[in-house]
């Protein structure tokens, strides 16, 4: 018989509503805690403040992803239709004052390339997509995509404790605390 | 929501009044510069000089046009947000309903755009109809066949009706709405009623503003050039009022804020939406503008083209290119921000520059017109075609001034005659514990 070693998650710990959630989240995050998140079956509005998270970079990504979907579909229309292969059409100059004709292209690439941005920069920072969780070793977990509402904080977080960490989800209100483990490969 | 959470206890029972004698010097100053305005245009418009006459018809048309756009919007604001049952607004809609209730009275400033003695020098057409004696059909058939087949919608009795019918709807409909809107704030049982009855009858009035705001399009300032037709123009002018008097009811949220109004009721979040609107209002200005541009500029057929032709030639040139980089590329960068939306001292900014941008493009949509126009309807008074007629732009100053202070007094007016707003609306509460 093989034994498996588990390793701990953090703890897991059932809140009745929304409101309950939003309220221990504000607790959770004024006891100085970084690693560890909420779970609820639709979005809960202010839960970033409540949890105090800061603001995404994505933002970023995405002007920049954008820009450069900008210049992309400029060089590209510039280089093809200016520098290689002059066309006239219709009498219009085939120089930098064709500029008008471009600008289709420019805001087509420019919306792609930021719609790639959000899209894989997102992925990126959330770390999707991934084939397991370890919460997913929870049984009572499952229910946080139909009616429960749930804040794991994970062992991982420097001032997680054994003791302390299960007092404080208790005391704000907490059902169900579970110490969630995974299996060590 | 959160720590600041709204209940029934911080709205005013009897409503957030605007102290009257606090803006009693704002306004009796703008009323004096609108009567004393008024009358000299009177003068400039029908009994000065043939020349000031003919150039100050076009200032006179500028300024009308470009304070009906700020009013009409105040009207598409309060249709709109009845219209999809909207709750975020409940706590700035009365702004919405007072901007709007400035209709009527800036629409009498169109007044002297009815009498001959000034459309001679505005509307070419107009005189060649006026020149017939007997049929005029007849006569254009000889004189202009294009207007001969436009007749049927540019003739002088259905542009008299039309100008009637732009009065008196929108002002119908605003009075309704306005109406319906403060009766609730002395209600004693308050209910859903005239919420449902607002968004119903929002729904066929808003096919009155459409028609409204693209017919006077079409009437006022495509008609200086009845040659020149442009399908994208009611549109073009719908993108520059949505966006602007949305401009309008930011600067006036936000000053009636720092006056310590509508305390409780509005907050970050109402200013980031009305925010993100003025943004996406923005992209949709410049979308419209470029396609205009773009599809005239492709096809390049004479009569669309003249419009861009007048518009590029000489100083002309530079204020149209400034156009494009100051009415898109920089409020396009800079209203990206996030935290800027929700500050309503950098978002009032935006807004100013915004309506100083839309002044600009109003200029460029009406004056430019006229030193062509003058200058072949009467080359001895006028001279001969001219890019810009030198002296007249203190006219266009004039006709600022004097239409500007009229809407200032009556917005003013119409915002100390009741709660500021809604108190009593059902959703209050919803619309003052906004997160988005």
């Amino acid at each position: 018989m093989t034994t498996t070693r588990k390793r701990v998650y953090g703890y897991l710990a059932e809140f009745s509503n929304a409101s309950t959630l939003y309220k221990a989240a504000e607790q959770v995050r004024d006891a100085g805690y970084r690693k560890w998140d909420c779970y609820s079956p639709y979005p809960i509005h202010g839960l970033d403040a409540a949890m105090g998270i800061k603001r995404s970079i994505l933002p970023w990504f995405v002007f920049f992803g954008g820009v450069a979907g900008c210049a992309t579909a400029f060089a590209l229309a510039y280089t093809t239709q200016v520098v290689i292969y002059p066309t006239v059409v219709q009498a219009k100059p085939a120089n930098l004052f064709t500029i008008p004709a471009f600008f289709p292209v420019m805001f087509e690439l420019t919306i792609l390339f930021s719609g790639f941005t959000v899209l894989f920069g997102l992925l990126g920072l959330i770390q999707l997509p991934r084939l397991n969780h370890p919460l997913f070793a929870s049984r009572q977990f499952h229910r946080a995509t139909d009616d429960a509402f749930f804040i794991a904080i994970e062992a991982r977080d420097p001032r997680f404790s054994p003791e302390k960490t299960r007092e404080l989800l208790a005391g704000i209100g907490g059902d169900n605390i579970e110490l969630v483990e995974e299996d060590d490969r | 929501m959160g720590h600041s959470h709204v209940t029934s206890a911080d709205i005013a029972i009897h409503g957030d009044h605007l102290d009257t004698s606090k803006v009693s010097k704002v306004k009796s100053v703008a009323f004096a510069v609108a009567v004393l305005g008024t009358v000299a245009s009177v003068y400039l418009l029908f009994f000065g000089p043939e020349k000031t006459r003919g150039t100050y018809a076009y200032s006179w048309l500028f300024a009308f046009y470009l304070f009906f756009t700020l009013s009409i919007g105040g009207v598409f604001w309060t249709l709109l947000h009845n219209v999809i049952n909207a709750s975020w607004g409940i706590s700035v809609r009365r702004v919405f309903e007072n901007l709007g209730s400035t209709y009527p009275w800036v629409f009498l400033f169109s007044l002297p755009l009815f009498f001959p003695q000034v459309q001679q020098y505005l509307y070419e057409w107009m005189n060649i109809h006026r020149d017939a004696h007997g049929s005029v059909k007849e006569h254009l058939h000889h004189a202009d066949h294009l207007l001969y087949n436009k007749h049927w919608f540019m003739n002088l009795p259905f542009w008299y009706g039309r100008g009637i019918f732009y009065f008196i709807g929108i002002t119908l409909v605003i009075i309704g709405l306005r109406r319906l809107s403060t009766a609730q704030d002395t209600d004693p049982n308050p209910g859903t009623g005239r919420l449902l009855r607002a968004r119903f009858h929002s729904t066929y009035t808003m096919v009155v503003f459409a028609l409204t705001i693209t017919f006077t399009g079409f009437d006022f300032l495509m008609g200086l050039d009845y040659k020149w037709f442009s399908t994208m123009w009611g549109v073009y002018l719908f993108a520059g009022t949505a966006l602007n008097s949305m401009a309008v009811i930011i600067l006036v949220t936000a000053w009636l804020k720092g006056r310590g109004h509508l305390r409780h009721v509005t907050g970050p979040e109402h200013f980031h939406i009305m925010g993100k609107l003025l943004f996406a209002f923005t992209v949709f200005w410049a979308y419209i503008a470029f396609s205009q541009f773009f599809l005239i500029w492709y096809a390049g057929i004479t009569e669309e083209t003249s419009y861009f032709l007048i518009r590029n030639t000489g100083n002309w040139n530079t204020a149209m290119i400034a156009l494009v980089f100051g009415h898109f590329v920089v409020p396009f960068v800079v209203l990206l921000q996030a935290w800027l939306k929700k500050n309503p001292r950098t978002l009032s900014f935006m807004a100013a520059y915004t309506l100083a941008m839309h002044v600009l493009d109003h200029y460029l949509i009406t004056i430019p017109e006229r030193g062509i126009s003058l200058g072949n309807i009467r080359p001895e008074v006028f001279g001969d075609i001219q890019v810009a007629i030198p002296g007249a732009f203190w006219g266009d100053l004039l006709a600022f001034a004097t239409i500007g202070s009229a809407f200032l007094f009556f917005l003013i007016r119409a915002l100390g005659q009741h709660s500021l707003y809604p108190n009593r609306d059902p959703r209050l509460l919803e619309s003052a514990n906004l997160s988005n």
